[in-house]
């Protein structure tokens, strides 16, 4: 069985924009009021009410009067829509203040009714939103539901004629005129409309009215698309004053990893890369990218790598607003730590590494490994990500432990050679040749012995017959 | 006894000397017997109080210039923590480590994480962060021959306490002269020979010679030379220009 959730946000217009209740807020629509708090409630304000009115109620009081702004509002609704994509995935936002979540399909995941509405309540308290809900077998029943006094989870099993029955037919802004024609024939509730017969209330009231009863009472179905969640991540957190100082930054921060990761978890996505926005009070942006190895759904990650960033941050502005936004994301991989460890690690291998990237930057840190190569320069490979791993066969000659990035040409003085004080050959030489199809090299290598004891890896080129040194032995 | 000496004596890096026998475990080699990292030489882990390497707390080697032998000291330690799996970081090296010599000592080079730090700040902050992570098993740290103020040494002591990896840090051989809260302390000044400078719990000012019949067969030899085939003074180095 179908059930729908209603959840209408009466207060939308009002809460989107402000949700202080230290003074009246009122929200006007062609100066008239639309919603007003419960602080300007108290006063006398009323729905409907022109704003000389309100001004005239309020002659001492501080009020604050805001047009109303209906993409905030759509905004507002996109963020629930996004947050109720954990509780269902049928959803869909419906007229311009509600959301219709199918949860007929995952009452047995959430184990029964009870729990879901408490999920439910708790999350959009969490939001500081106020909200009235329906429960029906249709969407069109359930927003009607939502204006009702009842016990919705008590009587939801009972029919549906029934329990709209009471409900005022003036509830139906939509259909003015038709409602208008009933109200003059003396019909007020869905009570006396269900008593018509079917023909004549069509012949009455028109074809669109019949329509939108027929999808209430569910013998016509009310299809509409399903809420996809976006592609991408982004939102932002505007301080609505200035911040000087880093660790004032780092509530934003969290609030928007948390609804990040919220995010990915329900997409069962993940990113390796986020970026944070600073929008500074003179509208300069400053972009920092936070990199990891491996994607994460954790907020706790993110935010101890980002961190490290703000950590090193200087403010040269002030900063007004924070913005977070992952453009890659791809589908979720799991990175486990081993359970049987003997040791005690408690994190998967990356996470040493990302904290290091990110405080020292991405070359800071290399892998080594090892080529099939002659020549030792080739047989050793730095890079980022991703060494070689070939096998180069045994070795069986002396080799030193430590390579230097290129060979040094060493100084000769009185037929001997020096490299940070005299050197003395004490073994060799090896001959290395190699890499005749590109630049041929032929070295004689020599373990030589230097002042202090150190013994060095030189070799002399055959080519250039000049003297270097390659590597030391320690 | 009072209160406040009996939470110092608790304590793990409170030294006791030879009155700890009953928490010895505690007192700087927590891992007790059953883990002992071995250094690969007899004669060296004759003399290491804990009969091998301090797992958990810091290891001080002080050489000048690239470290007579300092590295060959750890690779036989560093093959057997290859077997965790873990990192082996080595904090700003003088030079990368020629890593077909680590493979066929049987180190696993895919371990190894070479760091470049650029100042001193980040050199310190690397080497912690190594030391705290629970994903590194060895952490070698180059420190350099900038001057370190004992809270700073203090600080990676701490760091290296709370983990159970091989941490060692590389100093010049003039830091010997100051105070430092590493629980041991070599010290290299020629290859074979390492001199104990330090050791918390366990003999120290002393020397201890690695005895060449323990080097690995098979495997290049880092620091005996073989005979030389013919004589090197025979033939000038020029000789051959």
């Amino acid at each position: 069985m179908s059930l729908w959730l209603c959840l209408r946000f009466h207060q939308l217009p009002l809460q989107c924009l402000n949700r202080s209740e230290e003074l009246a807020v009122a929200i006007l629509v062609k100066q008239r009021v639309l919603r007003a708090n419960d602080y300007a409630a108290g006063l006398g304000i009323r729905e409907g009410m022109g704003a000389g009115t309100v001004r005239a109620l309020l002659d001492n009081e501080a009020v604050q009067l805001l047009e109303r702004d209906t993409t905030a509002e759509a905004q507002c609704l996109q963020q629930l829509c996004c947050w109720a994509y954990s509780i269902t995935p049928s959803l869909h936002p419906y007229r311009e203040d509600c959301l219709q979540l199918e949860i007929g399909s995952c009452l047995s995941l959430f184990r029964g009714l009870h729990r879901l509405l408490a999920e439910v309540r708790v999350g959009i308290s969490n939001r500081g939103f106020r909200v009235e809900y329906g429960l029906a077998e249709t969407p069109g029943a359930a927003w009607l539901l939502s204006f009702s006094d009842t016990d919705q989870v008590a009587d939801y099993q009972n029919p549906l004629r029934d329990r709209l029955a009471p409900l005022p037919l003036s509830l139906l802004t939509e259909h003015v005129t038709a409602v208008d024609s009933l109200r003059r024939a003396g019909l007020h509730t869905f009570g006396c409309l269900f008593a018509l017969p079917p023909a004549a209330l069509a012949r009455r009231c028109g074809a669109g009215f019949t329509e939108f009863l027929q999808q209430v009472l569910g013998q016509q179905a009310d299809l509409r698309p399903d809420y996809q969640p976006p592609v991408n991540f982004s939102d932002e957190y505007w301080f609505g004053y200035e911040v000087r100082v880093n660790d004032e930054l780092l509530p934003a921060v969290q609030l928007l990893l948390q609804s990040m990761c919220r995010f990915l978890r329900n997409t069962q996505l993940q990113t390796t890369e986020i970026h944070w926005q600073l929008v500074g009070i003179d509208h300069s942006l400053r972009e920092i990218c936070v990199r990891s190895t491996s994607g994460h759904s954790h907020w706790e990650n993110w935010y101890q790598l980002t961190l490290i960033r703000f950590d090193q941050l200087e403010l040269k502005t002030g900063v007004e607003g924070l913005n977070l936004a992952c453009h890659q994301l791809h589908s979720g991989q799991l990175e486990n730590i081993d359970l049987f460890s003997p040791r005690t690690q408690r994190e998967p291998l990356s996470g040493l590494l990302d904290r290091l990237r990110n405080r020292l930057g991405l070359q800071a840190v290399e892998k080594v490994g090892t080529r099939s190569e002659h020549l030792p320069e080739l047989a050793l490979h730095i890079c980022q990500d991703n060494p070689a791993n070939e096998n180069g066969g045994q070795l069986h000659n002396q080799r030193p432990f430590w390579l230097m990035p290129a060979p040094q040409a060493l100084d000769r003085k009185q037929g001997r050679l020096r490299w940070q004080g005299k050197l003395e050959l004490v073994y060799g030489p090896e001959r290395i040749e190699d890499n005749w199809w590109q630049q041929a090299v032929s070295r004689d290598y020599y373990i030589a012995r230097g002042d202090g004891g150190q013994h060095y890896w030189v070799f002399r080129d055959r080519l250039d017959t000049g003297w270097y040194i390659h590597g030391i032995f320690a | 006894m009072n209160e406040a000496l009996q939470q110092v004596i608790n304590r793990s890096d409170t030294w006791q000397g030879p009155f700890s026998n009953h928490r010895l475990c505690s007192n700087s080699d927590r891992h007790g017997q059953g883990d002992i990292l071995h250094s690969g030489y007899s004669t060296l882990d004759a003399q290491l109080h804990s009969g091998g390497w301090p797992r958990g707390s810091g290891i001080e080697v002080l050489s000048d210039g690239c470290g007579l032998g300092s590295m060959g000291l750890f690779l036989p330690a560093m093959e057997k923590l290859s077997a965790e799996g873990r990192w082996q970081v080595f904090i700003a090296p003088p030079f990368t480590p020629y890593a077909p010599l680590l493979k066929a000592r049987g180190i696993d080079t895919e371990q190894v994480l070479l760091v470049h730090p650029k100042s001193r700040e980040d050199l310190l902050w690397a080497t912690e962060q190594a030391l705290r992570s629970t994903t590194s098993s060895a952490v070698f740290s180059w420190l350099g021959a900038h001057n370190y103020s004992y809270t700073e040494l203090r600080k990676l002591q701490l760091a290296a306490s709370a983990s159970d990896s091989l941490s060692v840090l590389f100093r010049p051989l003039d830091a010997a002269r100051n105070h430092a809260p590493a629980s041991l302390r070599l010290q290299m000044r020629e290859y074979r020979r390492v001199h104990i400078l330090k050791q918390r719990g366990g003999n120290q000012g002393l020397d201890v010679d690695l005895p060449p019949a323990e080097d690995v067969p098979e495997h290049p030899q880092l620091w005996e030379v073989p005979v030389w085939q013919e004589s090197p003074q025979a033939q000038s180095a020029f000789s051959f220009a």
